[in-house]
């Protein structure tokens, strides 16, 4: 009924169909679903920025005089050069505890921590409460807010009571484990 | 657990979790569900090709009754699909249309061999296959549905170290113990029978991610430093050599090669992910090489299976009983098939001994040809990506070590099975990963793919990190 050429080209299609099943398995994962959370810059951040209602944090000045240009550029040389605008964190590093230089990126989305397994950042210990605090974006600036934690929170040492917002490279201490905000 | 983490679950989530959990539901669209939809629109596809193509080339006509139990399988993979959009959106598309093209090629090809044999009925090797990958597809359904969160595995390690246990002492038993082909490790219940290693591997992968979570620090951090390397110290060795002993207890008892590696590497992989220490893979590499060393020279099996991988050409090897035969009909079959291969139904991969199971790879190689098998190793190298790509994204320390080991499990299997059958290596009694008949193995991958799509589920919408236990 077939002949063998028919079975040769019926031969040869499966294999490419085969192909083309792992191909597109290969192409469907070159965006590789996990992750690749997109880093935002909009220019309007720019101008939410200047109008921060907090004091500007010492340790990351908003917008940088530009009289003390010269000694600002030497200080500034560790972080890549951008636009004043973009001076908001993009990852959380973990600097203290069980997971010391653990790093999560951080998107638009407020990031919360707790003991609770529905929290984003989950710490277990025998300090931290079931919904902790939580970290979200106001006026474009990440600020922390305590959920009427037992033990406390405490940003640069200092018990938080009110959000208050979060400078770069300020460690902020949840029971064992302390993270820094960073560029 | 602790009492701590108990009251965490009792207290009512507070109204602004709530809210964001029902947001971050609707935000997400089901991108991942329809993309494995269509992927598996075409998984079937090719599977119903497979079988269509098989008959063609063997009985020159179709046969729709075999068509539509194929088509039942089918079926019950797009319910997996459903309960899968149902209870874990978030999984990976990838792993469940890979799990049934590889299944189907393998039931394709039992089929062929069964037309061959002209077998038939329950006494077709395809029969049951397609039994036991209903049975293996409704026990993962049943997995990813009531398994709704994999840290709950990490408070029972020890229990499933016990199971594993059990589960490799049972073939031991006398009764129910079963010896195949001169290896122990099955057990039979009237006309059934069944690897339990095949389900310990589970366990084992469970119970070493949830001892290694809590015990690497001591594992990882102390030792001396001796040749670049820091060796641990010596009281920190007991778990390597109990694992060690059991290795060797398989091999000497059960006379299995393949497992007692398996378990072995399992444990290795798992030991050194976990510490991030060479010394670890180099002294285990160490002790199980000088084991199968002394076995090699002591037990006949082992050297027999030595002398088949090094010479099996030579006739008195060929000619011996479990000798070289077998290998040597393998590698004729490949070399038939050459580049394209024969023709699904146009080969003769019957003439080669337990073609439907041990030597499942070289059937396929002899009739799909190399661009066949490098379509399944492909596909077997993506499947293995996937589960180290979600422990490597896993946000909790048990989760990521439980998707390193059931990815790694699969792959050294396969790496086990191939590199036997091409000589690679020598040749062990182990089960190719989903294609080979037997349900053991089937009900076991197919519950590793669910508890990969539970855990890559959980990363997706569990938390970013955790810190802690």
């Amino acid at each position: 009924m077939t002949s063998e050429l028919t079975l040769l080209v019926l031969q040869l299609a499966f294999l490419a169909v085969l192909w083309l099943f792992v191909f597109g398995v290969v192409y469907a994962l070159r965006t590789d679903l996990f992750g690749q959370r997109v880093r935002r810059l909009p220019a309007e951040q720019q101008q939410v920025a200047a109008s921060a209602p907090f004091p500007a944090p010492a340790a990351a000045p908003p917008m940088p005089p530009p009289q003390s240009a010269p000694t600002e550029i030497v200080g500034r040389q560790t972080p890549p050069p951008s636009q004043p605008g973009s001076q908001r964190a993009t990852r959380l590093v973990i600097t203290s505890g069980a997971r010391e230089g653990v790093e999560i990126p951080l998107g638009n989305e407020p990031l919360t921590i707790g003991r609770s397994s529905e929290s984003d950042l989950v710490i277990r210990d025998d300090y931290t409460s079931t919904h902790h605090a939580r970290l979200m974006l106001w006026k474009n600036e990440w600020a922390i807010q305590d959920l009427d934690s037992t033990n406390g929170t405490f940003l640069d040492g200092r018990r938080v009571t009110l959000p208050t917002p979060v400078p770069l490279n300020t460690p902020v201490k949840i029971g064992t484990t302390t993270f820094e905000l960073r560029r | 657990m602790s009492q701590a983490s108990q009251t965490a679950v009792n207290e009512p989530p507070t109204t602004t979790t709530f809210t964001e959990t029902i947001k971050l539901r609707l935000r997400t669209p089901a991108r991942f569900r329809n993309l494995e939809l269509a992927l598996l629109v075409l998984a079937c596809g090719i599977v119903a090709g497979a079988v269509a193509l098989v008959q063609l080339g063997a009985l020159d006509a179709l046969d729709p009754q075999v068509l539509s139990l194929a088509g039942g399988l089918g079926l019950l993979v797009l319910i997996f699909h459903i309960v899968l959009r149902i209870t874990a959106p978030n999984a990976d598309p990838f792993l469940l249309p890979i799990a049934t093209v590889l299944n189907g090629l393998g039931i394709a090809m039992i089929y062929r061999l069964d037309l061959a044999r002209n077998d038939q009925g329950w006494g077709a090797a395809s029969v049951r296959q397609m039994v036991w990958t209903a049975l293996a597809i409704t026990v993962a359904v049943l997995v990813v549905a009531f398994l709704r969160n994999h840290r709950v595995l990490a408070r029972y390690r020890f229990i499933a170290m016990f199971v594993a246990i059990a589960l490799l002492l049972l073939p031991m038993l006398p009764g129910i113990g079963r010896e195949v082909n001169g290896a122990r490790v099955w057990i039979g219940l009237g006309p059934f029978s069944f690897q339990p290693g095949e389900i310990a591997k589970i366990a084992l992968a469970v119970f070493f991610a949830g001892y290694l979570v809590s015990a690497r620090d001591s594992l990882a951090l102390v030792g001396k430093k001796f040749l670049f390397l820091q060796f641990p110290r010596v009281r920190d060795l007991g778990p390597i050599i109990v694992i060690w002993l059991v290795a060797m207890v398989v091999l000497v008892f059960q006379r299995d090669l393949g497992t007692s590696l398996l378990y072995f590497g399992l444990f290795l992989c798992m030991i050194y992910v976990a510490t991030g220490r060479e010394s670890w893979v180099i002294l285990g590499v160490g002790l199980f090489v000088v084991g199968g060393l002394v076995a090699s020279q002591t037990l006949s099996y082992v050297e027999g299976r030595f002398n088949a991988w090094l010479d099996p050409f030579r006739p008195e090897f060929y000619e011996q009983q479990g000798g070289s035969y077998q290998l040597v009909q393998g590698l004729f079959g490949m070399a038939h098939g050459g580049l394209i291969g024969t023709g699904l139904g146009e080969g003769r991969p019957n003439l080669v001994p337990l073609a439907e199971s041990d030597y499942i790879v070289a059937s396929l190689g002899e009739e799909l040809g190399l661009a066949g098998l490098f379509a399944i190793l492909a596909l077997y190298l993506l499947f293995v990506s996937r589960g180290f790509r979600i422990g490597f994204a896993g946000g909790d320390d048990f989760g990521k070590l439980l998707g390193v080991g059931l990815a790694f499990v699969v792959a050294f299997q396969i790496f086990i099975v191939i590199g036997g059958v091409t000589r690679v290596i020598p040749l062990t009694g182990l089960t190719t990963p989903f294609l080979a008949a037997g349900g053991s193995s089937l009900v076991a991958n197919w519950i590793i793919v669910a508890l990969l799509l539970r855990l890559s589920d959980t990363i997706r919408s569990g938390p970013k990190l955790v810190v802690g236990p």
